[in-house]
């Protein structure tokens, strides 16, 4: 029968060459099939180890692979390779080929062209993620955990087997049942094989990841995922209880308690947390490769429990981000390592690049889906920052590739946002000044005003007179000279300058004076008082120094009167300048 | 620079100093934990602001909260004073218009102490009219930092206080500057004071009965005055038509008694001018017989519309929590739900210390330089200084009152010494020499001067140091995360709270109702989103009183009441492994209290609780009553099994130090759904009903 298949295929084959669409090839036969089937995880890993042979007359160059059309759906991820020592991939392409429309075809493009009576050896893995089902589908907490695979006795394929072996690992020695197969040659293509087993592995299942990769180029990726997590193992019938899950080993085996994530090596500021805050179970080592996180959910996670989390980190980008003037490319992982043998239903990876990116192109390494662009705004953003997303579906370990991100960002843009927090400032000191410097009343409040002009002129006025204080002691310096050198000329050279000095501040503070009295009549009368005294003590230093020049040089006096008399113009002088302070600390 | 610009820099570094320091000292939970909201009340709070935020405002105002009371529900939009929420709405949507994307989380974690660099900014403010800058800054610098404001603003409380306090401040600053200038703008600036401080705290009744008291006591000692005349005019009729607009407050403040002594100024006030304007134009003696008869008009008016409005039930009658302000024993005799709260306790003379040190003993300097220059503003302070004493002694929860003006009179204690002693200590400063001649009697006035300042130093800096320990050691730990030492002093964590209502959020049916005793409530709702028969809002006494029914009841009994409440999961807290003393054993007298305290609840008497010796015990000697009760039987559900300390037997409770009494026992109507990994919360399903013939 399956001849009579092939043979039919080979004529519609032949009439659908020139459409471009796959066709089984009638030379090919499958010498030799080994298979691997690995479920000792929540994952199917399927591993066939094909060797094909032409027995046609023309070389061929691709080889159909197909699964189950159950099956196809749940495949998440396929691969080949050819068996030469280097592993060599081989490229797989999804077609259809049309007398088999139920079936899906993967095209497998062989390293060379295989010629006539050659034969050529190539392995193909495939992961499939929802090949296992919990049998029971609820136990207690003490029991453990059964599931069921059912897959295929034979495996399916378009072209006819010779030999094929089939290898089943469960990792567990505790097998309930599994269906016994007699080797007679059935030409059937499905037969089911169906392994009842113990398997405690972590059956978690992200429903939905979301990682947001945000850029920045002052030198910093920042990425953050949001997990959503559920145990679809056998759920958890009956009581959940504390005190067995503490106190004996045995219970709750399938049960999550932890699990180990691995971030990169650059990995740093680590956050773990949920809705309500910080989760405190966990723990980090850092490896030479990698950082390890030892992640405890709040709670442990039992059949058909669920939780929530986000996960965040800094990564430098000098990793991951490369450009050659304004042109960038960004090279990371379009999903990172979640927990080993991970499944994930739905990812969204988001891409938030620098304000003022664009012509922005993304490459991925599988197929994905790409959304709309959106925009993001942040701190110091205004027109906000292009988002670029994409999703995909049914995702496992192998997975974990990188995508490249292509786009241009004017270099000068990198000032914007500092220059935003300058301007910001600048008008912020400029609102104070203006605000400061400028009266914005309605009506003019003429006290405090001239009480603020007052008290500028008395500030000049008090320079002044600090001045002219000044002169008194220069003049009472040069006194003392002429007192022990009795040069009579020096003495009346410096003096003129002294004078002179004298006579500008005291017409200055009189300027003043006649400023300040109509603004404040007491103030003034003040000021003038202080004139006459500093007259008076003017007056008195003239005494003193005729007395000098006049007496004491020539000697016309004797030293006791002389004394006598410098005594009293000291107490006079010393009288003054006490009553000129008094008056001096009142205007302060 | 001259020393009008030096005084202002020197004011502004000052002050601001202490703002930044406010902030800062809130901090240390969030630094030794994390940005996370404390203990109960806040996290409704905080789940009404997201609310507003997400929703905006009118669904907030309309919002029927079925999460809530179960079966009952509750209005929140009506019941709650909106004036937080709206505060943080309203600078979450801010910052978010500029671009700063800060979570709503964030800015309620962070409000209080925003709050509270406010607070001590017109604290300094408030001051200076009272007494001067330099008392200002004092007090400025005191209230940054004193425990019995920090308790309640610590980074993570966000509770209506928080901003209350500065409400609160904010409108005696500008009834402070309505008297003294007696203009219409300020008065009016007093009322929207007012108006914010009603929307944002229960506490306003305190306020707008300080404030007529005020004007009565200027009426007494003859200061009344067209300024305070149009003040407080002006303020009542605003400020009334106001906080009439907040819908939980609605007709109060012209029905309920509490709000009497205001409109009773108000009209007193009336009579007042007028009688000074007939005065004015009335001889003496026609006066005098003109006065009388008013007098007797007015005051029999006033009792037979009273009586009539009474009696109408218009004015409403005096509310229990009010009692409790003049009779401190009132509400343990009748009102067991206000008893029960812990922060409704009379204050213990160690707490006044313990949350102001200094400040007890200077605000009695403070009231003397009040008294010894007095004014209309001194007046003020001293009356809400004498007031808020008593209330504070009243309420422990009213220290928050206390504390403002605790720091204003120290502020004006200290900085008057200060003004004293600061100029006698350098001797070269007293320029006239005469006058100091006269005062020569004082001997070595300078190092007097200098010991004395020294002191108020020393003083001043054992004040920072005891309230920096206080916060950091009592106000900082965020209550839902529990954390302690080991022997080798590292230090555990118990996340056990969140770990339940985790739980709960993510492994019950989205519509699942949870039992709790209501301090738990307002954390189940914002945490778990889960529905909750009772809250902290604890409106509803006898449903309150049906819960503590159930759990001081049998299981059988407790059953019948569950099913009648739609009861899927209860949720008890148990300390007795990790030795947490606030757990629901310790609170079951006051769960028996309440549950008994209706009708319905008359089986429940307290004294079948205790053991024959009068003693409230969980071991062999307890009273098998309690030892039968639901709630015994959900905490001590296998606990009898665990050894929780070496050297004692197993099911020994570290809270009560005892060995359990009852121990082998099967639950017939719950089963344990979940438990904490330290036992402290665990959550049970209620059983269906059982098949017919089972």
């Amino acid at each position: 029968m399956f001849r009579l298949f092939i043979l039919i295929f080979s004529v519609i084959s032949l009439a659908n060459v020139g459409l471009g669409q796959e066709a089984i090839s009638p030379d090919l036969i499958i010498r030799n099939a080994e298979r691997s089937i690995e479920i000792s995880s929540q994952l199917c890993k399927v591993s066939v180890k094909i060797t094909v042979e032409n027995v046609g007359k023309n070389p061929v160059s691709r080889y159909l692979f197909t699964v189950e059309p159950r099956v196809v759906k749940e495949v998440a991820y396929i691969s080949a390779q050819a068996s030469d020592p280097a592993r060599t991939a081989l490229r797989l392409t999804p077609v259809k080929v049309q007398s088999r429309p139920k079936d899906s075809f993967w095209a497998l493009d062989l390293k060379d062209n295989l010629l006539p009576g050659k034969t050529v050896t190539f392995e193909v893995e495939y992961v499939v993620t929802d090949a296992l089902t919990p049998h029971p589908t609820a136990i207690t907490q003490k029991e453990k955990q059964l599931v069921k695979y059912v897959g295929n006795h034979y495996i399916y394929s378009p072209y006819r087997i010779n030999k094929q072996t089939t290898t089943v690992s469960l990792g567990t020695r505790n097998v309930e049942s599994y269906t016994k197969l007699n080797p007679v040659s059935i030409s059937d293509t499905t037969d089911p094989m169906v392994v009842h087993y113990e398997n405690n592995s972590p059956f978690l299942r992200v429903i939905r990841l979301e990682r947001v990769i945000e850029v920045s180029h002052w030198g910093n990726i920042a990425v953050e995922e949001t997990v959503d997590m559920v145990h679809v193992g056998a759920t958890l019938s009956g009581p959940f209880s504390r005190y067995e899950f503490q106190r004996e080993s045995h219970s709750g085996l399938s049960s999550v308690k932890s699990f180990k994530t691995i971030l990169p090596a650059a990995a740093s500021d680590i956050y773990y947390r949920d809705d309500i805050g910080n989760i405190s179970t966990s723990h980090m080592r850092l490896l030479g490769d990698s950082v390890e996180l030892d992640l405890r959910p709040r709670f442990p996670l039992f059949g058909g429990w669920k939780t929530h989390y986000v996960l965040g980190y800094n990564v430098p980008s000098y990793e991951y981000l490369y450009n050659s003037g304004d042109n960038y490319k960004l090279k990371m992982r379009v999903i990172d390592h979640i927990f080993d043998d991970m499944a994930v239903d739905e990812l969204v990876t988001r891409v938030i690049l620098p304000e003022g990116s664009n012509n922005i192109h993304i490459s991925s390494p599988y197929p994905v889906k790409r959304l709309p662009d959106t925009k993001h705004s942040t701190y110091l953003d205004t027109k906000g920052r292009p988002v670029i997303t994409i999703t995909k579906n049914n995702l496992v370990e192998n997975h974990i590739q990188d995508f490249e991100l292509d786009y241009e960002f004017p270099k000068i843009l990198m000032l914007q946002e500092p220059l935003l927090v300058v301007v910001a400032l600048y008008i912020l000191f400029i609102m104070v000044i203006i605000y400061v410097r400028l009266d914005f009343s309605i009506s003019k409040d003429e006290v405090s005003e001239s009480r603020m002009r007052v008290s500028g002129l008395l500030e000049k006025l008090l320079l002044h007179q600090d001045n002219r204080a000044n002169t008194y002691s220069q003049l009472d310096d040069q006194l003392a000279k002429l007192k022990t050198n009795k040069d009579v000329n020096s003495f009346s050279y410096a003096i003129k300058n002294i004078n002179q000095e004298h006579k500008t501040e005291t017409t200055q503070i009189s300027e003043l004076l006649s400023k300040v009295k109509p603004e404040a009549p007491e103030i003034a009368e003040k000021i003038s008082e202080l004139q006459k005294l500093d007259k008076y003590l003017k007056d008195v230093y003239g005494q003193k120094q005729s007395l000098y020049v006049e007496k004491l040089v020539p000697g016309k006096i004797g030293r006791t009167s002389f004394v006598e008399a410098e005594n009293a113009l000291n107490k006079k002088k010393e009288d003054t300048i006490e009553k000129i302070n008094i008056i001096m600390k009142t205007l302060h | 620079m001259s020393s009008e610009k030096q005084e202002t820099l020197l004011k502004l570094t000052i002050l601001s100093i202490a703002a930044i320091l406010s902030f800062a000292t809130r901090l240390f939970s969030v630094l030794r934990f994390e940005s996370v909201i404390h203990e109960f009340d806040p996290y409704f709070n905080y789940r009404t602001t997201r609310y507003l935020a997400e929703e905006g405002f009118y669904k907030f105002h309309n919002w029927f909260d079925d999460r809530a009371w179960y079966p009952l529900g509750r209005i929140i939009g009506g019941t709650i004073y909106p004036g937080l929420m709206v505060t943080s709405a309203v600078l979450y949507h801010l910052m978010w218009l500029v671009n700063i994307t800060i979570d709503i989380r964030n800015v309620c974690v962070f409000l209080a102490p925003f709050f509270s660099s406010l607070t001590t900014i017109i604290t300094y403010l408030l001051t200076k009219e009272l007494k001067g800058s330099g008392a200002g800054l004092v007090a400025a610098s005191m209230i940054a930092i004193v425990p019995g404001y920090i308790s309640r603003s610590v980074a993570g409380s966000y509770d209506n206080e928080a901003i209350a306090i500065f409400c609160m401040l904010l409108t005696y600053y500008m009834w402070i500057k309505a008297v003294k200038t007696g203009s219409i703008l300020w008065a009016t600036l007093t009322a929207l004071a007012y108006f914010y401080m009603v929307s944002s705290w229960g506490g306003y009744v305190f306020l707008i009965n300080l404030i007529p008291m005020h004007v009565l006591t200027l009426m007494a000692t003859g200061r009344f005055s067209h300024r305070i005349y149009i003040a407080y005019s002006t303020l009542y009729c605003v400020g009334t038509m106001l906080s009439m607009q907040i819908s939980f407050v609605g007709f109060q403040p012209v029905q309920s008694s509490e709000h009497m002594l205001a409109l009773g100024v108000f009209g007193l006030c009336q009579l007042h001018s007028f009688v000074d304007y007939l005065r004015s134009k009335l001889t003496s003696s026609d006066f005098e017989v003109l006065f009388r008869a008013m007098v007797a008009v007015t005051s029999a008016l006033t009792i037979i519309i009273g009586t009539i409005l009474t009696f109408t039930g218009k004015i409403a009658p005096w509310t229990g929590r009010f009692y409790t302000l003049l009779d401190p024993s009132y509400a343990k005799n009748h009102i067991p739900i206000i008893a029960s709260v812990s922060e409704h306790q009379p204050t213990s003379w160690s707490s006044f210390y313990f949350d102001l040190q200094i400040l007890v003993f200077l605000f009695p300097a403070g009231l003397y330089f009040c008294f010894s220059s007095l004014s209309d503003a001194n007046i003020f302070l001293v009356l809400y200084g004498v007031t808020s004493i008593y209330f504070a002694g009243v309420m422990v929860r009213l220290m928050l009152v206390l504390a403002p003006v605790m720091c204003i009179l120290s502020g004006i204690a200290v900085s008057a010494m200060l003004n004293i002693y600061m100029k006698q200590i350098d001797p070269e400063k007293n320029i006239d020499k005469k006058k100091h001649k006269l005062e020569s009697n004082f001997v070595m006035k300078s190092e007097i001067a200098t010991v004395f300042v020294g002191l108020m130093t020393f003083l001043m800096i054992t004040y920072t140091f005891h309230c920096t320990w206080v916060t950091s050691e009592a106000y900082s730990s965020p209550s839902i995360v529990l954390s302690a030492r080991t022997h080798d002093g590292s230090q555990i964590i118990f996340d056990d709270f969140r770990e339940a209502y985790y739980w709960l959020r993510m492994n019950t049916p989205e519509n699942a109702k949870v039992m709790s005793w209501w301090d738990y409530g307002y954390q189940i709702t914002a945490m778990a989103n889960r529905t909750i028969l009772v809250d902290n809002n604890t409106w509803n006494n006898t449903h309150i009183s049906r819960v503590g029914q159930a759990m001081a009841s049998t299981e059988e009994h407790a059953y019948s009441i569950m099913r009648e409440l739609d009861v899927d999961y209860v949720l008890v807290i148990f300390g007795g492994v990790v030795g947490y003393s606030s757990d629901d054993i310790n609170k079951f007298l006051w769960m028996v209290r309440i549950g008994g305290s209706t009708e319905r609840g008359a089986h429940i008497k307290e004294t079948d609780y205790y053991s024959p010796n009068g003693e409230f015990r969980v071991d062999k000697e307890g009273s098998p009553t309690l030892l039968n009760s639901l709630m015994y039987k959900m905490c001590y559900y296998r606990f009898g099994q665990v050894y929780s300390e070496g050297g004692k037997p197993p099911g020994y409770d570290r809270v009560r130090g005892a060995e359990i009494g009852n121990k082998d026992f099967e639950l017939d109507v719950l089963e344990e759904a979940y438990t904490t990994e330290h036992w402290l919360v665990r959550i049970y399903k209620v059983k269906p009903l059982r098949n017919r013939g089972v």
